[in-house]
């Protein structure tokens, strides 16, 4: 009987929960909606968005438990530009407003560490889990046992070993529901179309034996059709099964969902492989699911860049940005990363792998563009060398030695606070600020990453550009004569001509250099990469020699932390005819500027808070940093066949 | 009909006579599970909706695995009388019935007045940004500005004067983030301080180098009617008072309640 009338309590709250929602219409549709129709948009895309795709909050089970304090209202206000109190205590700011923000809290266990951190003790005693126990007791003992306890969780989830009450999806989906629901009331309420987006998303958390396989999954909707869904879960599903949520997402709202992976340079070979997950030879069908799914990856975030890596590109001697410290083991350190593994790990050679599959299977799995973006868990959405705030709370301004601290990911194995970066951006070609303006560039690959600076980089490909177009309207060219970034163009029999343009960031570094990184398959099969550097500036006093563009100086004061713009340019721009063109090659392009030596965050921390730097971190305390556009591909002709 | 209290007896009522109708559900002391068609075809759909396709035979036993095994560690629970005196089934309980209650005070209508103080109160909010329309010629370097600027008083073309640079050369309607974004924070600050008018002015700085600038048209903020974003004051009058609102909703189901702490 008492079952019974439960029950019926139960379902009475649930229809009046529905019937609540129900009054809620007085929200202004607009904001609500994909932004269809609600500004009147450019011609052409314009100018360069400015988001971050990859941003944690308080129901991140892994940023909870480090410390985070701030929910998604406090993120939305930080990325647009208003001020938050940090949960440690300090006023944040942006210096200048991101235009989108993703929120992606982990859909493992959202919202579990708060509901653990605030439950009686005796109910997580009655759970009967001592580690559940012992964890609930290290979070309220202090900051640094807490943040214990989530390394502890993090490795327990790269094992497979997390406690049933936080692995377990269907105890988790009620819970989720109401998370859900309510952050894509406050996504909407922050939604201003032509001022700032807030797009709804998840982080997809599969990591096989700590080898990370993360996905940031992104809406193009409004609440009214990502309401009818719930985040996927990562842990026991496969790669496969969320293409198919997201299809499933699609066919039955009529939204549209894409999946961002990032950190495959801690994948130990598996982000990118040239088999399936079993092993077994990559099927053409696979394929198309992937590159539907994941049309853009995340090349550059706090925990390292996935562009490039010496050993695979010993020819570049500008490769291996953001790889130290990252580049010797997986993502919590539970297995070391071999040399064999990195092919699967890095962007560069992913790219040219799909060129390969694509010539067996007529499917390219790896035809993706690049983004930069945070993953930062601390609900602040900077990737500022200047205004750092750390992967995590743990390692907030508030704690002034953070560069010089061993961290929670492997620092026994020599990771330490230093081989952070500070994270990047997300740059969107668009015609406006909307949902569906943001959501499609991603979707046509017309973006591209930076490690944090805002420099607005174009690209066209075509066969007939030249010099003179620069004195017309040469975006007008771009689109109409060639491709952006992202495109594709077919084989012509003519040498594609590229019209590119980096101009540096206003408020930043002026430019060093602008390379075409063209990889191909050469007549036997073979893959081949090779780096042009196509403009640079003071091009008349630096000359080429031996090959190399002499290098263009550096002008870091290391005891104040500041750089001056008297070298470098302003703008880069040329148009570019690639001289090793061959009729019938299968080739992709693309383009990597760099800045002047600029400080790291752990240079302006040394000055700010007069702490040391050892000799290590300190000779990597000032970088060039730098933007990856998406590339451009060259295919045979369908009369070439495959 | 806007008492939840109402809403929520009615709709109780209703679901306790369906259930009443269905005849006894599961019996928690029964040993045995049926995991019938109608089970089945409930976790099918469960797994259809997630996953968009029907489970192929081997997801579907594993499907089946899991109810049984969640159904039998459900009824030893009952059997034990663990639902009883759990401090953890009780708040979660309780959490979706404050969840519950709080979504049926959304159904609460403030008055035109709650409205009109909430608008008044924070007007910013209801403020547009000030947009400009402006013209600007660039310089790598301030001499050739200053040479240019002698020449527009000369009345030359503005059009054939500057350095190349991929930068718009006319902006219409521009808010302080779009030039910002394009211009640089140096560039935007000395903008600000420039009267409209048909006269170039400058050169100020910015990242880039020098610009000459003349704004053709300065639109300042101005606050939108109370009429024309009375959902908007609504909505954001909403959401600033969940805490107000989830409290209003227990003090309504409390007030049915006697309650004596004995000393």
């Amino acid at each position: 009987m008492f079952g019974r009338l439960s029950g019926a309590i139960f379902v009475s709250a649930a229809v009046m929960f529905a019937a609540g929602c129900g009054s809620m219409e007085t929200i202004d549709e607009v904001q609500r909606g994909d932004g269809e129709g609600a500004i009147e948009l450019a011609e052409f895309p314009d100018r360069p968005y400015w988001g971050d795709t990859h941003l944690h909050t308080d129901n991140s089970v892994d940023a909870f438990g480090f410390g985070v304090r701030l929910g998604p209202e406090e993120a939305l206000r930080f990325a647009s530009g208003e001020e938050v109190t940090a949960t440690t205590g300090l006023d944040a700011q942006l210096a200048r407003p991101l235009d989108f923000l993703v929120i992606a809290d982990h859909s493992d266990g959202l919202g579990a560490t708060r509901r653990l951190y605030d439950a009686p003790r005796l109910g997580v005693q009655a759970m009967g889990d001592d580690t559940l126990l012992r964890w609930y007791d290290m979070m309220h003992e202090s900051p640094q046992q807490s943040q214990l306890a989530i390394s502890e969780l993090i490795t327990a989830a790269a094992n497979g070993s997390l406690p049933e009450a936080l692995s377990d999806p269907e105890r988790q989906e009620e819970n989720t529901r109401d998370i859900w629901t309510t952050q894509l009331d406050i996504l909407d309420r922050y939604n201003k179309p032509g001022e700032f987006t807030a797009l709804a998303g998840f982080e997809w958390t599969l990591m096989p034996g700590g080898n990370n396989l993360h996905r940031v999954v992104m809406f193009r909707d409004g609440s009214e059709r990502t309401s009818q869904t719930l985040p996927f879960p990562g842990l026991s599903t496969t790669a496969e099964q969320l293409w198919d949520y997201m299809a499933a997402y699609a066919e039955n709202t009529g939204g549209r969902a894409l999946a961002i992976p990032h950190n495959s340079n801690l994948s130990n070979g598996l982000m990118f492989e040239m088999t399936l997950p079993d092993g077994s030879p990559m099927t053409a069908e696979y394929a198309a699911k992937r590159a539907a799914a994941e049309p853009v990856i995340e090349a550059t975030q706090i925990k390292g860049d996935s562009e490039s890596h010496p050993f695979l590109s010993p020819n570049d001697e500008m490769a291996g940005f953001g790889d130290a410290g990252w580049d010797f083991g997986n993502l919590p350190m539970t297995a070391e990363t071999t040399p064999e593994m990195y092919g699967g790990n890095y962007a560069r050679e992913a790219l040219k792998r799909g060129l390969s599959l694509e010539a067996q299977l007529g499917v390219n799995p790896y035809a993706f563009g690049m983004i930069g973006s945070t993953d930062s868990h601390t609900a602040l959405a900077t990737g500022d060398e200047n205004n750092f705030w750390g992967k995590h709370t743990g390692n907030e301004q508030a704690n002034e030695d953070r560069a010089m601290r061993p961290q929670n990911l492997g620092t026994r194995q020599g990771r330490f606070g230093w081989h952070y970066l500070a994270g990047g951006y997300a740059a969107a070609w668009a015609r406006g600020n909307t949902r569906a303006e943001i959501f499609d560039a991603f979707a046509r690959r017309e973006v591209y990453a930076t490690t944090g600076p805002r420099m607005s980089v174009r690209v066209f490909g075509g066969f007939d550009f030249l010099e003179d177009d620069w004195n017309d309207d040469w975006v007008r060219s771009g689109y109409t004569r060639g491709v952006p970034m992202g495109g594709e163009l077919i084989d012509a029999g003519l040498a594609p001509r590229f019209m590119i343009s980096a101009l540096k960031d206003p408020d930043g570094a002026n430019l060093d250099r602008a390379q075409i990184i063209k990889g191909w398959i050469d007549s036997s099969g073979g893959l081949q990469e090779q780096v042009y550097d196509v403009v640079w500036s003071d091009m008349e006093d630096r000359v080429r020699a031996a090959g190399k563009v002499p290098a263009v100086g550096d002008t870091v004061d290391r005891a104040a932390a500041t750089y001056a713009n008297t070298i470098g340019a302003a703008e880069l721009r040329t148009v570019w005819t690639d001289p090793d063109y061959e009729p019938g090659q299968r080739a992709f392009y693309y383009v990597r500027v760099i800045e002047i030596p600029t400080p790291r965050w752990t240079l302006f921390d040394a000055v700010r808070f007069g702490i040391t730097l050892s000799e290590d971190a300190l000779a990597n305390s000032v970088a060039q940093e730098r933007a990856y556009t998406s590339p451009i591909w060259l295919n045979p002709g369908p009369e070439a066949g495959l | 009909m806007r008492e939840p209290l109402v809403h929520f007896l009615v709709a109780g009522a209703a679901i306790f006579a369906l259930f009443a109708w269905r005849g006894e559900p599961v019996d928690p002391s029964s040993r045995t599970i049926i995991v019938d068609q109608v089970v089945q075809a409930q976790i099918v759909q469960r797994f259809e909706q997630t996953l968009g396709r029907v489970p192929t035979d081997a997801e579907l036993d594993q499907q089946i695995e899991q109810f049984v095994r969640d159904e039998v560690l459900y009824r030893e629970a009952l059997r034990l009388g663990l639902d009883q005196d759990d401090i953890v089934v009780r708040r979660r309980l309780a959490t979706k019935m404050d969840l519950a209650a709080s979504a049926a005070a959304e159904a609460a209508v403030p008055s035109e007045e709650v409205l009109r103080d909430w608008y008044s109160e924070n007007i910013s909010r209801y403020a547009s940004a000030e947009r400009v329309d402006f013209d600007q010629i660039y310089f790598g370097k301030l001499a050739g500005a200053e040479e240019a600027l002698r020449l527009l008083r000369d009345s030359a073309d503005w059009e054939a004067l500057g350095d190349p640079i991929s930068l718009p050369s006319s902006l219409v309607r521009s808010a302080d983030q779009d030039i910002r974004d394009r211009f640089g924070t140096e560039f935007t600050e000395n903008l600000k301080q420039m009267e409209q008018g048909s006269d170039w002015q400058g050169p100020i700085p910015s990242g880039f180098g020098w610009h000459l600038v003349r704004v053709t048209r300065r639109q300042t903020s101005e606050a939108s009617d109370f009429d024309d974003v009375r959902s908007q004051v609504e909505n954001d009058w909403r959401s600033s008072n969940i805490a107000e609102r989830k409290e209003t909703a227990y003090e309504l189901l409390r007030a049915a309640y006697r309650v004596e702490v004995r000393k």
